[in-house]
């Protein structure tokens, strides 16, 4: 099948209002529903049995009548729609260890539809030209090219807008400040592109920095950083402060932030100027309370469920996160950017409920 | 590892959450503890007993949270003097054997069922002994209010603080050795990862052992009964279901996982779905609200029941999960929690004989008569069920756990011979 997205591709990535994108979203979530109930049996029965089947759905139903399936599955189940002949690619998301993690099968048609998806979005915020581009990591984390954690597929995806890319850290994580330093130095202060894992730019780059005490001149970067903000609300550092303290260190003004995740790669949510998350032309956010499972309204917190036109390779059009979000608005006259906005709030914590078998709670080895 | 931890790494490692006034280090416990000799049910301590439990009903936190008033409940007078007529009356029934405490007992608590440690804790005292209970090292604010309340009581029965406490430390396996050298018995709650854990730690030669594993359990409903009585009859059991599923989050042992329906096929759907309305009509009545944690959990695990397996699950009410199984045979043991419930139906009690195995515990009935429980009863506790009770009585805790009788358990007998009359006058 051909992916719903394509035919956005001609579109800009934020400039359909609120109810076109809706009526176009319903079509395309509607396809993929029918699509991956006829091609994948798992979803099939997972829809009749929960879902009472498609017989209802009509084919531009509500955005909230398409049914979901819990984001944890993906951990639990083997989810596809395409042969095995087809897939060409499986992504892990990054699951600390002892944790099973999410396996995410694509296709030509899904990893392509995924990519050309990204760069419409990153175009939008960094332009066409590519930047040299400094990573915050390091470079082991990409070197298996058939399976990659969502790490790696985050540097990769990323990297592809960048030229020259500097990996600055080692394998032991520390930050390779004279490295970067040269790399900076050669690329003659004009504009470049930083990448980077919240926490890591946090612990690696931002707490180096402050260690070494010398200063650093990215006055002309744009940093661009994805992945949970759980670590560092462990560390009473928020978004804020993490803006402050980069700019502080060196220099830096443009900082976008970005949430998305293994089991929806591609349509994913870069910061507005207002600093909440935008859902392009592709994807879209629903809050759902998470006792009622019913969608909340507008300014109300809830789980985040999320919504893409892309994958035909699996089911993965409509997922109900694990995450705490609020939406913040809609179209507003404040932003060039139409449609919906949110804030992520952080994750529903773990649930206390274990076996009999708790008493003495296991250690588990730190990890990072 | 080795088998006992020194003095000064108990008193460090191990924290005294009560009495407060134990200001000297544990291993001064465990040194004087071994030279306390009691009998079972003093006076004394029937008395502290009692006066416990009118201070865990007053507590302005424990008489709020309804399982801890459960326990108050549990342990009043009345109840106790039950306990002790029903000890005398064994005692009385064979003057050969001389009924004495265990003598010290090593109480590790669950954490899952967080009030559990005082009925186990309460039973030892009252037959005698000195304790060391382990709790968790998070107590939850029941577990808190009530080691408060013991730790008042305490400051007012020097015998109360002397002979018992109340302890939390990480695992560890020289802490966990040492108590079990101390100990004449250990009885370990809290399922079979627990029991794994500590099991293999050497015990007192002299000592004997009692382990709770995992537990699975389930109701049983008849169903043309159930669809027969008045609806003030299915709201009561709504409400006495409501206890059974929800106290500690559908985690503890005897909580019901399956409701299995006795009755032909039609009329099964009806019934399933008067029963889920009326629990949930319950789930409002008490303002019950699931956490967030709580429900995505179950939504996950529901979700896993759906792709593996033929159901139907009803995500509907918002207090719980009903999953309908059409083929009771492909029933298996898992659990979740938080207000997950299967329902199942199947023809005949007798037919549960194929599903029991060594991990059940409690089977809670409505509408089925003495003469069928007794036939159930003998049909499938060979299997490993061992409750057999109403339903709302799941949680209540019995003297007899697990099929076990913890009286027995916590008294050591003394065999007492006295010459044969012709010998003593020759």
């Amino acid at each position: 099948m051909k992916s719903p997205a394509q035919d956005l591709l001609g579109t800009p990535p934020y400039g359909l209002a609120q109810p076109d994108k809706d009526a176009r979203l319903s079509r395309a979530l509607g396809a993929l529903t029918r699509h991956h109930y006829g091609s994948c049996p798992t979803y099939r029965d997972i829809v009749d049995r929960v879902f009472g089947g498609l017989e209802d759905l009509a084919p531009d139903a509500p955005l909230e009548d398409v049914p979901f399936l819990p984001v944890s599955l993906f951990k639990t189940h083997v989810l596809k729609s395409v042969p095995d002949a087809e897939i060409i690619k499986v992504l892990t998301s990054s699951g600390t260890a002892g944790q099973s993690v999410s396996r995410v099968y694509l296709d030509a048609e899904t990893a392509g539809i995924q990519s050309a998806v990204l760069v419409k979005i990153v175009q939008h915020f960094l332009g066409k030209e590519r930047l040299p581009m400094v990573i915050l990591d390091h470079e082991g984390v990409v070197r298996d090219r058939k399976s990659h954690s969502a790490r790696g597929a985050g540097i990769l995806g990323m990297a592809q807008f960048g030229r020259r890319p500097f990996y600055a850290l080692r394998e032991d994580m520390s930050l390779d400040e004279r490295g970067l330093r040269d790399y900076l130095a050669a690329a003659g202060g004009g504009r470049i592109l930083l990448f980077g894992f919240t926490y890591m730019v946090w612990s690696c780059f931002v707490q180096a920095l402050e260690q070494s005490g010398a200063p650093l001149d990215l006055s002309g970067a744009v940093l661009v950083h994805t992945g949970g903000w759980k670590k560092l609300q462990d560390l009473a550092v928020g978004p804020e402060d993490f803006r402050k303290r980069l700019e502080a260190l060196t220099g830096i003004r443009s900082v976008i932030n970005f949430y998305g995740m293994a089991e929806q790669v591609g349509g994913v949510y870069f910061e507005n100027d207002l600093h909440y998350l935008h859902a392009p032309i592709y994807s879209d956010v629903l809050i759902r309370d998470p006792v009622t499972l019913a969608p909340v309204p507008d300014g109300e917190p809830g789980l985040i469920q999320v919504l893409s036109s892309l994958p035909v390779s699996y089911p993965g059009h409509s997922i109900l996160t694990e995450d705490l979000g609020v939406i913040r608005g809609c179209d507003s006259p404040r932003l060039a950017m139409k449609g919906r906005y949110f804030e992520m709030l952080g994750r529903v914590p773990e649930s206390e409920l274990r076996g009999c078998s708790d008493t003495f709670q296991l250690v588990r080895a730190a990890t990072g | 590892m080795s088998a006992r931890a020194p003095r000064e790494v108990l008193d460090a490692r191990v924290r005294v959450l009560a009495p407060g006034s134990a200001t000297a280090g544990l291993s001064a416990f465990l040194d004087a503890s071994r030279a306390q000799r009691n009998e079972p049910f003093a006076d004394g301590r029937c008395r502290i007993v009692g006066s416990l439990s009118a201070r865990f009903l007053k507590d302005p936190w424990l008489r709020r949270d309804p399982a801890s008033v459960a326990v108050g409940y549990w342990m009043r007078p009345a109840a106790v003097s039950l306990l002790r007529a029903a000890f005398e009356r064994r005692q009385a029934a064979d003057p050969s054997v001389v009924r004495v405490p265990v003598g010290r007992v090593f109480h590790v608590a669950p954490s899952n069922v967080d009030t559990l440690f005082v009925y186990s804790w309460v039973l030892a005292y009252l037959c005698g002994n000195a304790n060391l209970v382990r709790v968790s090292q998070n107590p939850t604010e029941a577990v808190q209010a009530m080691l408060r309340v013991i730790g008042a009581a305490a400051e007012e029965h020097p015998e109360l603080a002397a002979s018992n406490r109340f302890v939390t430390y990480e695992h560890d396996d020289e802490v966990t050795a040492a108590l079990s050298d101390w100990c004449t018995h250990r009885i370990i709650w809290g399922g079979n990862e627990t029991v794994a854990a500590i099991r293999p730690l050497p015990l007192n030669p002299h000592a004997s052992e009692r382990v709770f594993g995992s537990k699975f359990s389930y109701a049983v409903v008849a169903q043309d009964r159930y669809l027969a009585v008045k609806e003030e009859e299915r709201k009561r059991l709504a409400s006495a279901f409501f206890n059974d599923l929800f106290w500690f989050d559908q985690m503890a042992c005897s909580s019901p996982h399956i409701v299995f329906w006795v009755g032909p096929e039609p009329g099964w759907p009806e019934a399933v779905a008067e029963f889920e309305t009326r629990l949930q009509e319950e789930v409002e009545r008490r303002r019950y609200q699931p956490s967030a944690s709580n429900s995505v959990h179950r939504l996950v695990h529901a979700f896993g029941v759906a792709a593996d397996g033929d159901v139907r699950v009803g995500l509907q009410h918002p207090g719980f999960i009903g999953i309908r199984v059409p083929d009771a045979r492909t029933l298996d043991k898992r659990i979740c929690g938080g207000g997950l419930i299967r329902h199942a139906r199947i023809d005949d009690l007798a037919e549960l004989e194929r599903f029991v195995s060594d991990g059940d515990q409690t089977v809670t009935h409505f509408g089925f008569d003495r003469d069928a429980l007794t036939r159930l009863a003998a049909r499938i506790g060979a299997g490993g069920a061992d409750r057999i009770v109403p339903i709302g009585e799941a949680l209540s805790f019995q003297v007899v756990w697990d099929g076990f009788d913890l009286i027995d358990d916590l008294t050591r007998r003394v065999t007492v011979q006295v010459a044969r009359p012709e010998r003593a006058d020759g």
